[in-house]
């Protein structure tokens, strides 16, 4: 306990941000290509993307588990314990409908009756996990939108923590997640 | 089974071809057929489908050639015949165009043209005529009619006809099935050309 590092670990602080930059760009993404875009092509190139970037999502996902699992976590900060409890309950909800997010997507592309492939970032084409079924394509949209609400209502919670800690309890809980170079320490 | 692969731009050609054999009463260079080309800079093939949730696909094909034979004295023996290159097809992306050559819509790498040849002219009007043929998509043979406006205009020395169409296809006739019911049968074709005497 008393060698236990007081930040994060580089490689968790790496995949948080990048996790962090790819889910925002998907959520966004999500909603423009469903609500705003009028034209077909870029709405079909703005499908491909979020389904490329939904990949790379699920990819920095099992990474950040693994990193997490792998490496110290910070030594706890001054806190209530149920407040501890809470906050990794919280990150490891935010994996868990990332993990659902990202399946149900793939298994929403590949149960769609309108069979596109996908082609990750133009590369490559992605497998298939289930055969065309519009039911289940159905009920995986379902799954896709509710764990996209959940996790935009999660994620909205654990940045006001991050800056209420920062801000008001004037704790280290936000700098310990920042990377590093500016500020030494 | 798809030698008689017609788009409907021939439709236009050959009917411009009608119109001026016959209505425009021609400098009766009389006897016999003149043969013309269609000008691919003036020709636009274009088509747009709808699917449910999803706006109107809008594409057009860029590589395609043309012929009409005019009989002026026979409009009815006029012929039309248009060859259109499906791996062409542009929808507005490369990947959305990619997707729309590929097996499951235009199949481009099996059947690499779209071809549509007529069979019958008739004079509608004076400035229409409607044109009857084959056209073959898909492998698939399917009789196709279309009107089509044909005008004449001057161009230097030339005389060049302009023709326009509209028509529209049932894809599934054509066993172009993915996508349906989401993706609508219905693709509406507009045509427009203009040919020069060769």
């Amino acid at each position: 306990m008393s060698d236990a590092p007081s930040r994060w670990s580089g490689s968790t602080i790496a995949l948080h941000w990048l996790s962090a930059l790819v889910v925002l760009t998907l959520l966004a993404l999500g909603w423009l290509m469903v609500h705003a875009i009028d034209d077909a092509a870029r709405r079909f190139d703005l499908y491909q993307l979020h389904k490329s970037l939904g990949f790379v999502a699920l990819a920095l996902l099992l990474a950040r588990i693994a990193a997490r699992l792998a490496t110290r976590p910070p030594i706890a900060l001054a806190m209530p314990r149920w407040e501890q409890r809470a906050a990794t309950l919280a990150h490891w909800t935010l994996y868990l409908l990332t993990l659902i997010a990202t399946l149900s997507g793939w298994l929403l592309t590949s149960a769609a009756t309108i069979p596109i492939p996908t082609r990750f970032f133009n590369l490559f084409v992605i497998p298939n996990i289930a055969a065309a079924n519009p039911a289940l394509a159905e009920q995986m949209t379902e799954v896709h939108l509710i764990a996209t609400w959940l996790l935009m209502g999660l994620a909205a919670l654990h940045i006001a923590a991050a800056l209420k800690h920062h801000f008001i309890n004037r704790d280290a809980a936000l700098r310990r997640i920042l990377p590093q170079w500016p500020t030494p320490r | 089974m798809h030698s008689s692969i017609q788009s409907r731009a021939p439709v236009f050609c050959a009917a411009a071809l009608a119109l001026a054999v016959s209505t425009v009463s021609w400098p009766e260079s009389a006897s016999a057929r003149s043969n013309w080309s269609i000008d691919p800079a003036r020709t636009h093939i274009g088509f747009s489908i709808d699917a449910v949730g999803w706006p109107r696909t809008v594409g057009k094909f860029e590589r395609f050639e043309g012929r009409i034979a005019v009989d002026f004295d026979h409009p009815a023996q006029s012929r039309v015949s248009f060859h259109v290159q499906a791996q062409s097809v542009d929808v507005g992306s490369p990947g959305f165009s990619d997707y729309v050559r590929s097996s499951v819509l235009l199949d481009a790498a099996r059947f690499p043209t779209i071809d549509f040849a007529s069979t019958a002219v008739e004079k509608l009007d004076d400035h229409r005529v409607r044109i009857t043929g084959e056209l073959t998509l898909l492998g698939v043979t399917r009789p196709l009619s279309v009107d089509v406006d044909v005008s004449k205009r001057a161009d230097g020395g030339h005389t060049r006809l302009a023709f326009t169409a509209k028509a529209r296809i049932d894809r599934l006739e054509f066993g172009m099935n993915s996508g349906f019911p989401v993706i609508s049968r219905d693709v509406d074709l507009t045509i427009s050309s203009e040919a020069q005497e060769l």
